[in-house]
């Protein structure tokens, strides 16, 4: 696969360095974890955009030093909400195409290849067997119907959690669902640069879509979610499924009387993190909070929310190969929980909460879809 | 990499950088001055690591560039020789000391604009300091040593005018400090009297030494404020009108923009162009007192000279900035209110440039009008730019030119700027934040006994020539 519309090209001159990226407008706190963490030019959005132009340009050549500032990011779009200029919406993008460019011309870093050959051996990151067809008999789940639920490799092999309290909530709901035999949607490819798979991991998910003729996709992972819905399309792989984040599906369940919540229970106060895939890169701030909301759980929002929130440290290929500052990156958002006196932080997403989990000791963290089901009547 | 070793032993492993990205990335800024690389970049987070890289620079005779925050401009933080070491300092970043009864404030290098505007909100709710039209993160010690100008200058002058006191490390490492915070910490209350050697760092881009502290004069909020827009016809006019209301003596700041500017702080588009019948220039006017009646008598006093202009032009006007509201939206609340958030509107390229010069008054009315004819000649945006200063004894004068940094707009970009530069050298102005090539076309118009005394002053300081090699043409 080649790289055809150059979003770097588009905006070859732009970013003057002002700044704006580093911290969040008229608030002036940190907004960029990797600047915050590394301190040079070079690791902050106007950096990586100055390299990625140098590099089309011809002005420097590929060099292994140029690896670190461009791959310790984990591209949560904090730069773009706060950035003022013409160019603020493509940054990510333009970070994603100059990764692109790194693998072709050096390779991808040893943690990101090796999950790559685990997606091509086994179609999914952490090299485990497939067993959505297990799933299907488990659940006693259709063959064919509107709606699919696409689980997400991390929620279906790591945080397992967020599968069962999402087909848990499904089922409660009286939803016909179904699921399908799923690969990786190819997130973390794209976000560290391995793109050529992802065409062939698009094509096998949304045939299988088609297959049972869904209608419509709903899936607990925020990356899934924004690859889903947003990354196919660009790379040309268009498709009439309508894709949703499963907040999205539970706020119209939780409106239309399919799912009630219990009268009684307290969960103690939480917290709302917002995942970077769902907020800031795809624009949903209000409806996990509305969901929140009907579940009749105070929800105590931290200083640093909605577009201006602090990143898990996930993101990126962060985890992968930079463990320790992508915990460390975590530890700092769990901090801001601690600040405001709650007992549990909730996401929407599975890298999410396996990240803050990690860091977090007083503090309990939970997908939506466990508070949901925990909340929910059966 | 012996110089890389004993670098990393000062500041830590983490703290040196001399990577490909960090040596391109340090080697521009956002003008049109030639790029050059640095053998690398080292940040220190402390006066002793300073004190340390300064004591190593000079026993390995290793040229070294401050830099702080990145936003930066002349080609002030580019290394003018090979093998020098940038020194970054934005791990340097806190606000010390603020002491409201003398009304100032302590900072490290790496405090901006917008982190000390945030901690008066927060702490000191009745002082106020000053804001450029510069990024919200443009360094505040940086901006004051090298005099640039606020939004209060058109009362109080440029920003090195509100130093009360430095520390510094001289570039053959020992710690020093100037001013009244010669008595210790807690009295940095003022400059004199005393031999005035924060005169050895101020206006100098760095070549005598690396302040690590300073301290500036705050002021207090006033209760009343308020805001015009003056509208003008013809260059002439336009600056007589302004030197009038600066002699009132009541402004706190009056900026004059070409009205190009004005449409772009309206949202319109790149390129901005002029329409007929437009006026030429849209003047900010920021007033404040005590009282509602000071303010209301201010207004007062602007209009009869603006009525008094508009006999000879009836054109002319003066509107209330609920007017002005009405034209831009509630964003021109947030411009008065903190100018740093109007610098939106020149990051629309990655070039970004002007010749600027603070300039006796009786040249406004030429340098404008002749800048105008050589903007217009190498067919930029008139984006011209004229600040009453300091009570009207001067003004800070300058055409902004935003730009792609290609190769064809770089070069006209140049020869653009050369000009301009010409211009306002007849006009007897002083170019300020001055790129090398202008400091070298300053030299042979000015007393050549100021350039012999800056030399040696140099020489006596830094006696291995490390602090900046290069910069003032020296």
């Amino acid at each position: 696969m080649t790289v055809e519309k150059s979003v770097i090209e588009d905006w070859l001159h732009r970013c003057i360095r002002c700044s704006n990226c580093k911290y969040i407008f008229r608030d002036y706190t940190p907004s960029c974890p990797s600047g915050e963490k590394f301190r040079f030019e070079t690791y902050y959005a106007s950096g990586r955009i100055g390299i990625a132009q140098a590099i089309h340009r011809g002005e420097i050549e590929w060099d292994e030093s140029l690896l670190k500032p461009l791959f310790a990011c984990t591209t949560c779009g904090s730069c773009e909400v706060q950035c003022l200029a013409p160019h603020s919406e493509h940054i990510v993008e333009m970070i994603e195409e100059v990764r692109y460019h790194a693998v072709q011309a050096l390779g991808a870093l040893p943690e990101h290849k090796k999950f790559k050959d685990r997606i091509l051996e086994t179609h999914n990151p952490y090299g485990a067997d497939h067993h959505n067809q297990q799933m299907k008999e488990i659940h006693d789940l259709p063959d064919s119907a509107e709606l699919v639920y696409f689980i997400g490799c991390t929620s279906n092999y790591r945080e397992i959690e967020i599968r069962d309290a999402t087909i848990s909530l499904l089922k409660k709901a009286g939803v016909e669902f179904t699921v399908v035999d799923e690969w990786c949607c190819g997130s973390p490819l794209l976000r560290t640069g391995q793109r050529e798979p992802v065409m062939n991991l698009g094509t096998h998910n949304i045939q299988a879509f088609y297959d049972t003729g869904a209608k419509q996709v709903v899936t607990s992972c925020s990356g899934c979610y924004k690859t889903l819905k947003e990354d196919y399309a660009k790379i040309g792989m268009k498709h009439d499924v309508n894709i949703v984040h499963l907040t999205q599906l539970l706020e119209e369940l939780l409106g239309s009387g399919k799912l009630k919540v219990k009268d009684a229970g307290s969960i103690g106060s939480i917290t709302y993190h917002d995942p970077c895939h769902l907020g800031k890169h795809m624009g949903v701030y209000e409806v996990p909070r509305e969901v929140i909301s009907r579940l009749h759980v105070d929800l105590i929002e931290m200083s640093d929310s909605r577009e201006n929130s602090w990143c898990c440290g996930a993101g990126g290929g962060a985890k992968a190969a930079y463990n320790d500052w992508s915990i460390e990156t975590a530890e700092k958002r769990i901090q801001h929980a601690r600040a405001v006196s709650v007992d549990t932080i909730v996401s929407a997403c599975p890298f999410c909460k396996r990240n803050l989990k990690e860091t977090s000791d007083e503090i309990e963290v939970l997908d939506i879809s466990e508070l949901a089901d925990g909340l929910i009547n059966s | 990499m012996q110089l890389k070793n004993e670098l990393q032993r000062i500041v830590g492993k983490d703290f040196v950088a001399d990577g490909l990205g960090e040596r391109y990335l340090y080697s521009f800024d956002m003008t049109e001055n030639p790029p050059r690389e640095p053998m690398m970049v080292v940040m220190p987070g402390s006066v002793e690591e300073i004190q340390a890289i300064l004591h190593l620079a000079n026993e390995t005779r290793t040229p070294v560039v401050p830099f702080v925050t990145g936003q930066n401009v002349g080609g002030l933080t580019i290394p003018q020789v090979d093998g020098a070491v940038i020194i970054d300092l934005k791990r340097m970043d806190r606000i010390l000391e603020v002491d409201s009864e003398a009304m100032y404030v302590v900072v490290e290098p790496g405090v901006t604009f917008g982190h000390l505007r945030k901690y008066l909100d927060e702490n000191h709710p009745d002082l106020r300091y000053t804001f450029p039209l510069a990024s919200p993160y443009a360094s505040v010690l940086a901006n004051a040593l090298l005099q640039g100008l606020c939004d209060l200058s058109s009362r109080h002058g440029a920003m090195g005018d509100f130093i009360n006191g430095l520390e510094a490390v001289l570039p053959t490492g020992e710690l020093i400090r100037a001013g009244s915070g010669i008595l210790g910490d807690g009295y940095w209350f003022s400059r004199y009297p005393l031999p005035d050697l924060v005169g050895l760092f101020s206006g100098w881009q760095g070549m005598t030494g690396i302040v690590t502290k300073i301290a500036l004069q705050l002021w207090p909020r006033p209760e009343f404020s308020e805001h015009l827009a003056l509208f003008t016809f013809g260059e002439r006019e336009t600056v007589d009108i302004l030197k009038k209301m600066g002699c009132l003596q009541i402004i706190d700041d009056a900026i004059c923009l070409s009205i190009p500017i004005i449409k772009m702080l309206i949202g319109v588009e790149y390129p901005v162009e002029l329409y007929k019948g437009e006026p030429d220039y849209g003047t900010l006017i920021s007033i404040s007192g005590n009282t509602e009646t000071e303010i209301k008598d201010k207004i007062q006093q602007i209009e009869r000279i603006v009525n008094e202009a508009k006999v000879q032009d009836s054109r002319h006007l003066l509107a209330t900035w609920d007017v002005v509201i009405k034209l831009m939206g509630e964003q021109a609340m947030e411009w008065v209110d903190f100018p740093s958030d109007a610098f939106k509107i020149l990051t629309e390229f990655d070039g970004l440039t002007w010749v600027g010069t603070y300039i006796h008054p009786k040249h406004w009315a030429e340098a404008l009008t002749r800048g105008r004819k050589i903007v217009e000649k190498y067919e930029f945006e008139l984006l011209a730019f004229l600040k009453v200063m300091k009570g009207m004894h001067f003004s800070e004068f300058k055409f902004i030119i935003r730009f792609p940094k290609d190769q064809e707009t770089l070069q006209r970009i140049r020869r653009c700027n050369e000009e301009l530069f010409e211009m306002v050298l007849d006009l007897k102005a002083l170019p300020y934040k001055t790129p090398v090539w202008a400091a070298k076309r300053l030299h042979d118009r000015i007393d050549p006994g100021f350039l012999e005394l800056m030399k040696r002053i140099k020489q006596t300081l830094d006696p291995n020539g490390i602090m900046n090699p290069g910069r003032w043409g020296l």
